[in-house]
């Protein structure tokens, strides 16, 4: 009876979480056709463009002080263009999610980003978010006759129709931690097209080295300065070929947070930088702050906010007006003032009136008034609708949202009364699940949920019944896990042991041989020699493989390692080379190999573990041993200076072998916060999601080595409580069923919430993501019979 | 009278050691005060112990002192100890006994909660607290959680360390900045919000209950 309840219940959850997630993250509604000029046409289509042709070089994550600031830009040539007018900078807002497939969207279309195109960001292979149907720039630009060449990021191949092209080459920019050659192969390609410049009208470049560059080591790596310099030699080699009629832009699709990251909407992620180049901008006014200030700024800005501000999405009216194309349908840009004055006084009332009609068609209901306004009141109050604009929200599937959280309600019920007992234990449970259900609705509890769960966890700690000094070592073992990375949006402290072992690696790499030594010990158990031999070929196989494996991926990021791991690392790739002079070159030949020789050692070990316990009957410590190849799996996909984390899980579990139900809950939590995690998209981890995977790579392979990668140490605690009863599985469902209730509500209540984009929704992904696993490893294992 | 009601007390809340020490005291040095049904030591029921000082202190600390935690602490020590000698020792009863202001206590007990501050602080880092960053400021959380329970930290030297009775005052002064850990998370961004303003407020609070209600469980 238990036994189907659970699964029935399981199952309703799923159901209910998908149903809620189809309804909650629909399909924008975008206006259909492109659009025609339709203020005075005749006069419009009569006029010259004013510039000829367009060079657009994104440069991916520039953040504005990347371009702008003293001490963190080393763009000099771009500077002194800046100083003499010949350029034009700003700041740009890009609205979040700022991840590159919506920025792109929206430097394109003008349009404000859905919040599932971040998802697909990383779903490349999905077909749903293409423009092939949508207004757009790049459209207008076609239909217009412009030949269009494109260079880069191979987002742009995806988005757009190849037709649009006439000459395309398309970077992957899967692998993070290359960020010279993703470079090298957009470069190459500019002295052949300066050179052949009647081949092209628009020509785009798009490099993805500097966000590369961050994802690696921060937005202060040692990385930085020479992509800068790069970056501006490209400027420079591009802007001294190009004549008068040309106009360069220059711009970051997002910005970047001081990790690197970026998704969320802090400011450093939102601020990107913008630049409009040309040897006539000389003739005109720039803004009125660049005309008074120095390039590079002196002062560091907290907000990044350097010169003019501007929105991201206002180049494309600005663009559209400068080659004299109609805006795009969905734009919700407005003209940028200065560049106004490139144009004739009349023409420039025309192309303001145009943007104003343009834009007060995508609010219904709101009555355009042209008469009597001039431009700078037009302006106003186009910018005043623009952000009344950025505020509304996408359309919601009412249906779907009311049947999930229906379903949930009736199953949290259900499992609530079917679990009633007056134990401390289910009060425990109760509590914890009751708490964190009502911080769900509270967004700074949300972007914080790393405090709770360490409050919960001490409070469960100091309730349990275990000896004192056993409780000062595992407070100890906590808090030692609680210093090792930061986490949340608040507090950022410089002294965490990540980076304090970052930088001590002789430390960080003798922890992490001790590491996965400790994690073969379930090995050493057995009961004759036969069965003692092959665990203990099998675990040096596996401890073997993955030390190597993440010695050479170390090595082949530019991390430091001892000199006694390295010459190790490098002799086991002579040898897999045959090859005995091999140089650290030809490490990076032998990463994908490595892994797939420890997935293959694995997989061998797990079958061979079954075969003795089926054919031979020989299973002393089975199941702790079916667990060890799965931590050595776990280890793999950790970034190197948070393994040692591992061993003092070991530690943990050794003190408290029998651990509680409630108290894996909450370890299962915190230490996903305490590995870097938040519930935010900035913090999702793609270093190790490509271990053993190379270029024609299989998106649900990926898919589930990101999983692993992000949620390592919440399986490994899920692991713990493995041979436990039905009854404690169903308080753990009742939990994800209480909080995943109170999620469910609190979306639908703050669904014109300012953070709904940036803080419910990607809860409600990680929430999605971690009951999916829940769900699957329970079918998994009944399926399989190991118990 | 209040040997019926201390039975009652007993039966409530356990606190080993005070059974450990009547025995003790049964068994080896008599001193003739002690009766089996009587708690050894324990605080009287009394409305005179509502230590309002602190409350004062802390609307003081709130309002007009821009959250200076040193400023509070020198004026909070006199209070304290001025609080012990009018009011908490002329309700403590040992046996069935008030004992006379012991002066050399009151100050040796000055300098163990000094001393006593640096476990306190190694207690509140290994709870959560920064470590390297924010250090004074976690150490005057300590000297303030210390000090607060200085009439009590009195009371336990005064009989030899050996009763439990007062534990409840230190656990009132944890369980206060343990629940008012809850403001720091959210992104109100007020002033008050700065470590450890919190976790003070929560301990004055705390030890305001804890004294107030301390005879009564």
């Amino acid at each position: 009876m238990g036994r189907k309840l659970y699964y029935v219940l399981a199952t309703l959850q799923l159901v209910a979480v998908f149903l809620f997630c189809g309804g909650f993250f629909p399909q924008k509604v975008v206006l259909k056709n492109d659009s025609k000029f339709i203020v005075n046409p005749e006069v419009q289509l009569a006029s010259k463009p004013v510039f000829k042709k367009l060079v657009l070089v994104v440069i991916d994550a520039l953040r504005s002080d990347f371009l702008f600031q003293k001490d963190s830009s080393d763009f000099e040539f771009l500077h002194g263009l800046l100083n003499s007018g010949e350029a034009w900078g700003y700041t740009a807002y890009s609205n979040p999610p700022t991840v590159t497939l919506p920025r792109l969207k929206g430097i394109t279309t003008g349009s404000a980003p859905n919040f599932l195109d971040a998802i697909l960001n990383v779903a490349e292979d999905d077909t749903s978010s293409n423009l092939k149907e949508q207004d757009s720039l790049l459209k207008q630009f076609h239909t217009h006759h412009y030949k269009m060449n494109f260079f880069g990021d191979d987002t742009w191949l995806k988005l757009f129709p190849l037709e649009f092209f006439s000459e395309y080459d398309g970077t992957n920019s899967f692998f993070v931690s290359d960020f010279e050659e993703v470079d090298f192969n957009v470069t190459r390609h500019v002295p052949y097209q300066m050179e052949h410049q009647k081949n092209w009208d628009v020509l785009i470049l798009h490099y993805l080295g500097l966000d590369h560059i961050g994802h690696k080591g921060g937005s202060k790596s040692h990385f930085m300065p020479s992509k800068h310099r790069e970056m501006d030699s490209v400027i420079k080699q591009i802007y001294e070929k190009i004549d008068g009629d040309t106009l360069m832009v220059v711009l970051g699709d997002h910005g970047m947070n001081d990790l690197g990251n970026h998704g969320g909407s802090s400011s450093g992620e939102t601020s990107a930088a913008l630049a409009f180049l040309s040897k006539r901008l000389k003739k005109y006014q720039s803004s009125d702050i660049q005309q008074s200030s120095n390039v590079p700024v002196e002062d560091a800005h907290p907000d990044y906010k350097y010169l003019k501000e501007v929105e991201q999405i206002d180049i494309v009216p600005t663009l559209s007006m400068l080659f004299n194309l109609p805006i795009p349908k969905n734009s919700m840009g407005v003209i940028i003032d200065e560049l106004l004055q490139l144009l004739p006084s009349k023409l420039a009332a025309i192309k303001v009136q145009d943007n104003y009609l343009q834009l007060t068609k995508l609010k219904p209901g709101y009555e355009a008034q042209l008469e009597k306004k001039s431009a700078g009141t037009l302006l106003e109050e186009m910018r005043e609708i623009q952000s009344s604009l950025a505020m509304a929200a996408t359309n919601y599937n009412y249906t779907f949202l009311t049947y999930g959280t229906t379903l949930m309600i009736i199953g949290t019920l259900i499992v609530t009364v079917w679990n009633f007992q007056l134990s401390q234990e289910y009060i425990e449970h109760v509590g914890t699940s009751v708490l964190l259900g009502i911080s769900m609705f509270a967004s700074s509890f949300i972007e914080e949920e790393h405090q709770i769960w360490w409050w919960i966890t001490i409070s469960v700690l100091l309730l349990m019944q275990i000896s004192n000094g056993k409780k000062l070592v595992v407070l100890s073992g906590l808090r030692l896990i609680r210093g090792w990375n930061n986490s949340g949006q608040k507090y950022i402290y410089d002294n965490v042991l990540h980076t304090l072992l970052k930088s001590h690696t002789s430390v960080l790499w003798w922890l992490n041989v001790v590491t996965f030594l400790s994690v073969g010990f379930p090995f050493l158990r057995n009961k004759d020699e036969s069965e003692k031999m092959v665990s203990l070929l099998s675990v040096s196989f596996l401890a073997l493989s993955s030390i190597t494996y993440k010695i050479c991926f170390a090595i082949v990021n530019g991390d430091k390692v001892p000199s006694g791991l390295y010459t190790f690392a490098l002799r086991s790739c002579a040898m897999y080379l045959a090859n005995e002079n091999a140089t650290e070159s030809d490490i990076s030949q032998c990463l994908v190999p490595i892994a797939r020789i420890f997935f293959q050692i694995c997989g061998v070990s797990i079958i061979i573990l079954l075969f003795m316990k089926y054919a031979l009957n020989k299973s002393t410590n089975m199941l702790n041993k079916l667990l060890s190849v799965i931590k050595f799996v776990l280890l793999l996909q950790t970034s190197s200076a948070n393994i040692p984390l591992f061993l003092i899980f070991e530690i943990l579990t050794s003190v408290t072998p029998d651990i509680t139900p409630i108290f894996s809950l909450c370890l299962q939590n915190l230490t996903f916060f305490q590995f870097g995690g938040t519930n935010s998209i900035a913090t999702v981890n793609l270093t190790n999601a490509y271990n053993g995977v190379s270029s024609n790579y299989n998106i649900y392979v990926v898919g589930v080595l990101m999983f692993l990668s992000n949620y390592a140490p919440s399986i490994y605690w899920a692991l713990s409580l493995i041979p436990q009863s039905y009854k404690q599985k169903t308080l753990r469902l009742q939990h994800y069923y209480i909080t995943g209730t109170c999620l469910m509500i609190a979306c639908i209540a703050l669904r014109y919430h300012l953070f709904i984009w940036s803080v419910f929704s990607p809860k409600l992904c990680y929430y999605a993501a971690w009951s999916l696993y829940n769900v699957v490893m329970d079918f998994a294992i009944t399926l399989l019979g190991v118990l | 009278m209040h040997n019926r009601k201390r039975k009652t007390v007993k039966k409530t809340v356990s606190f080993s050691d005070d059974q450990n020490l009547t025995n003790a005291n049964l068994n080896n040095h008599r001193k003739g005060h002690i009766d089996d049904d009587t708690p050894p030591v324990y605080v009287r029921k009394s409305w005179t112990l509502i230590p309002f000082h602190l409350l004062a202190l802390l609307y003081w600390f709130l309002k007009y002192t821009d959250f200076n935690l040193l400023a509070l602490l020198y004026i909070m020590i006199p209070t304290q100890v001025i609080y012990l000698i009018f009011r908490f020792n002329k309700n403590t009863i040992y046996g069935k006994k008030r004992l006379r202001l012991n002066w050399l206590l009151v100050f040796i007990t000055l300098g163990a909660c000094l001393l006593l501050s640096i476990p306190c602080l190694a207690i509140i880092v290994l709870f959560g607290a920064p470590f390297v960053e924010l250090l004074k400021e976690s150490w005057l959380l300590a000297l303030h959680c210390c000090f607060l329970t200085y009439p009590a930290v009195y009371d336990v030297f005064n009989c030899n360390f050996k009763v439990g009775y007062f534990k409840k005052y230190f656990i009132s002064v944890v369980i206060g900045c343990w629940i008012s850990c809850f403001v720091i998370p959210l992104d109100w961004d007020r002033d008050w919000q700065a470590w450890p303003v919190p976790l003070i407020v929560g301990a004055y609070l705390g030890s305001f209950i804890g004294f107030s209600i301390g005879g009564y469980i």
